[in-house]
């Protein structure tokens, strides 16, 4: 049973080191901080699928009601849904390797006519305490094309 | 402490049939769930081409080398390691080299910001396993020792999630609120997999009441809270049991389901050993010993 106590005792001290340094994760050592942070405002990913690029509200911000009927299936495409949220809602300096990256996950050269539109989509919790979800619409890829949001991305 | 050490790795009846069986099974979960995971990452790995977020040893090798055929080849040494050692019951140092790939397996894959935790206990169980064959051959002493230095860590890793909130956020965690936030939040996610969303009975109940979600909540800290009860055999069952709820109710509420937590809480947290070694002696006589002796030990 020494023996025992032995490898325990390293273990959990390695556990308590390497967490401490790695920000919590050292796999498969984990503080299992997940949900810990609760009622901060979120952000994750959608991709809508655009029939009409003429419409007014195109670029705008709006309630994810408003396009929660023409969502992209992501897992038809072979793309993980979480994957694909973290690279749109970490990524904060969208230059031309991080915008291709994101394209070449899509392969949208594969599907000539379609239109898919990268949104990151936000929540919190608004003074009423209701819950807000807002889509912000990022990027248009068309099988040739990629356009960028005016309203947040100035002219290049 | 004595106590402790003694509830971990001191099985009831450790020669019996019972025993066996539940170990045995232990391992066999051990190696069928390092391998599916294995497998799912190295299809899925030579489709990255970035490092977003590096994790473990990716802070200090470059995984990217694993973004091809390597994730591959890493796979079949990993298959190799665990098959060899289970099948043989020799050569069992090989479970902790294969921990170690496992290890590379993981942070290769999960190089892109999202760090899930579903293999984590998996990697506890082979991490047990390989460390057993290298301070403890006996595979006799060596499998109970893997089966308890995992309950040690299940129980440390749940204790650790509650405390995590409390520190993160403070007794208010359990606010209704928040489950409402949640709820909003992987809403998107499965929307963003499948198109399309729609609230389940417990989500409705959730949302049309603050009080009935603070419940909810309180419910899954108070259980995670206890979650050390499982490294004591009288608890075990117990708190396997709420436990086991615990995950459902995340399902139901956040369509998160740990179904590798939960298989590995159905395998470890109840004295199958004890129900196994009854059935045995009331109404089985098992006869085939080479058979028995080449599938337990």
């Amino acid at each position: 049973m020494d023996t025992y106590k032995r490898i325990i005792a390293v273990v959990l001290l390695l556990n308590i080191l390497l967490v401490a340094t790695h920000e919590g994760e050292f796999w498969p050592f984990s503080i299992f901080p997940m949900f810990s942070q609760a009622g901060q405002p979120w952000s994750r990913g959608v991709v809508e699928n655009v029939q009409d690029t003429t419409r007014a509200d195109l670029w705008q911000t709006k309630p994810i009601e408003e396009i929660s009927n023409r969502i992209l299936p992501l897992e038809d495409y072979g793309i993980h849904e979480i994957d694909f949220a973290n690279y749109i809602s970490k990524t904060r300096n969208w230059d031309r390797p991080k915008i291709n990256g994101l394209r070449s996950t899509f392969q949208i050269d594969e599907y000539p006519g379609e239109q898919w539109m990268p949104t990151r989509v936000v929540g919190a919790i608004n003074d009423e305490g209701s819950v807000v979800i807002r889509a912000i619409p990022m990027f248009l890829f068309t099988a040739d094309t990629t356009y960028k949001n005016p309203n947040l991305f100035s002219s290049q | 402490m004595d106590r402790l050490f003694d509830n971990l790795f001191n099985l009831e009846v450790p020669e019996s049939t019972g025993t066996k069986i539940q170990l045995r099974a232990f391992e066999l979960f051990t190696v069928v769930y390092t391998l599916i995971y294995t497998w799912e990452w190295a299809f899925y790995v030579p489709r990255l081409s970035d490092i977003v977020l590096p994790l473990g040893l990716a802070n200090y090798i470059d995984v990217k080398i694993f973004f091809g055929e390597l994730a591959t080849i890493n796979a079949i040494v990993i298959t190799l390691a665990c098959l060899i050692p289970f099948f043989f019951k020799r050569q069992r140092w090989l479970y902790f080299l294969a921990f170690i790939l496992f290890h590379i397996q993981y942070v290769s894959r999960f190089s892109q910001g999202e760090i899930p935790h579903s293999a984590n206990f998996v990697g506890f169980s082979l991490m047990g396993l390989g460390i057993a064959a290298l301070f403890i051959r006996d595979i006799k002493k060596s499998l109970p020792f893997a089966f308890g230095f995992t309950l040690f860590f299940i129980g440390l890793g749940y204790t650790s999630a509650a405390i995590s909130k409390l520190v993160a956020t403070g007794i208010t965690w359990v606010d209704g609120q928040h489950l409402w936030l949640w709820i909003g939040e992987k809403s998107i996610d499965i929307l963003s997999k499948t198109g399309e969303f729609q609230l389940n009975w417990l989500q409705e109940l959730a949302i049309s009441s603050r009080m009935i979600a603070t419940l909810i909540l309180t419910f899954g800290l108070v259980t995670e809270f206890m979650g050390f009860c499982i490294w004591y055999r009288r608890w075990r069952p117990y708190i396997t049991l709420a436990l086991i709820g615990m995950h459902i109710g995340i399902d139901l509420t956040m369509n998160i389901f740990f179904k590798t937590f939960t298989i590995q809480l159905i395998i470890m947290g109840f004295p199958w050993n004890r129900y196994i070694n009854a059935l045995i002696h009331r109404r089985i006589s098992f006869s085939g010993k080479p058979l028995r002796r080449y599938l337990l030990y």
